[in-house]
């Protein structure tokens, strides 16, 4: 078999994978912070996995790419939208990580640096699912 | 195998799942050894995700033992696969953040990631066998 059947095989489970390596990294640094997180340091991995399921909802097939009919609008403003949650919390998340790195007295660095690896894993885990969806 | 006789095939069968057998109480008896060595039942928490790892494909899967690795249009397969893809990564990030957090020392650590290992070994064997076993009942 070849690789884009491999890939229809395996692809969901990587995915799977990828996205618990994301939050667990986050839980890596909730749980070794020598203070407490405050919740506004939650938001861009939990919008990051929210993101990603909205892109996820949508078929392959439903997309229309026809040029002369009118498309599918709400799909493509619903994907839209998807993707500008996903990168708007990931900016927020290298923001995030910024600060920690600025001010000494919140988070350590190393909460900024997992936020953003969760982000970062959370949207390829998204963007994985959506390609390897034999549909 | 259609040259061996019914009995030794038999034997052959028992014999692959005493393995199996064989492998899950020693992948029990490393988990036990981890928390009980060091006196520290943290890494009990791994069990969590041991048990977790199987139920996807249990609730999803129905009696298809093969839907890992078969190419799906059902999105519940695919939902299954993502769900077992979170579960065995987590088996693997509890002992690795109880580590980093300083709550368990290098050596629960190793033994808790070879349980793990062993755990896997079991369940592709078991994987492997049910594939067989489809062959068996062909032959009949």
């Amino acid at each position: 078999m070849d690789l884009a059947e491999l890939w229809a095989i395996f692809g969901p489970g990587f995915s799977g994978a990828v996205f618990g390596t994301g939050w667990w990294f986050w839980v890596d640094a909730v749980v070794c912070s020598s203070i407490q997180v405050p919740f506004v340091h939650y938001l861009p991995g939990i919008f990051a996995s929210l993101g990603a399921l909205m892109f996820n909802c949508v078929r392959k097939e439903d997309i229309d790419y026809s040029p002369y009919d009118e498309g599918e609008w709400r799909l493509k403003l619903w994907l839209f939208i998807a993707y500008v949650v996903a990168f708007v919390s990931l900016a927020a998340s290298v923001g995030l990580l910024i600060q920690d790195s600025v001010v000494k007295t919140g988070p350590s660095t190393w909460t900024g640096v997992a936020g953003v690896f969760q982000c970062v894993f959370v949207l390829i885990s998204g963007l994985m699912y959506w390609t390897s969806h034999s549909e | 195998m259609a040259d061996v006789p019914g009995y030794l095939r038999t034997c052959l069968d028992m014999g692959k799942i005493a393995f199996l057998a064989i492998l899950v109480s020693t992948g029990i008896v490393l988990q036990i050894l981890a928390c009980a060595l060091f006196n520290n039942w943290w890494p009990m928490l791994s069990v969590i995700m041991y048990v977790l790892l199987p139920m996807p494909l249990l609730f999803f899967g129905g009696s298809d033992s093969t839907s890992l690795f078969n190419e799906s249009d059902n999105s519940w397969i695919n939902a299954a696969k993502f769900l077992t893809g979170a579960s065995a990564v987590g088996s693997v990030a509890i002992p690795s953040i109880l580590k980093h957090a300083g709550l368990i020392g290098w050596g629960a650590l190793a033994l808790d990631l070879s349980s793990y290992v062993v755990f896997l070994v079991a369940i592709l064997g078991y994987i492997c066998i049910g594939d067989a076993s489809d062959n068996y009942y062909s032959y009949i």
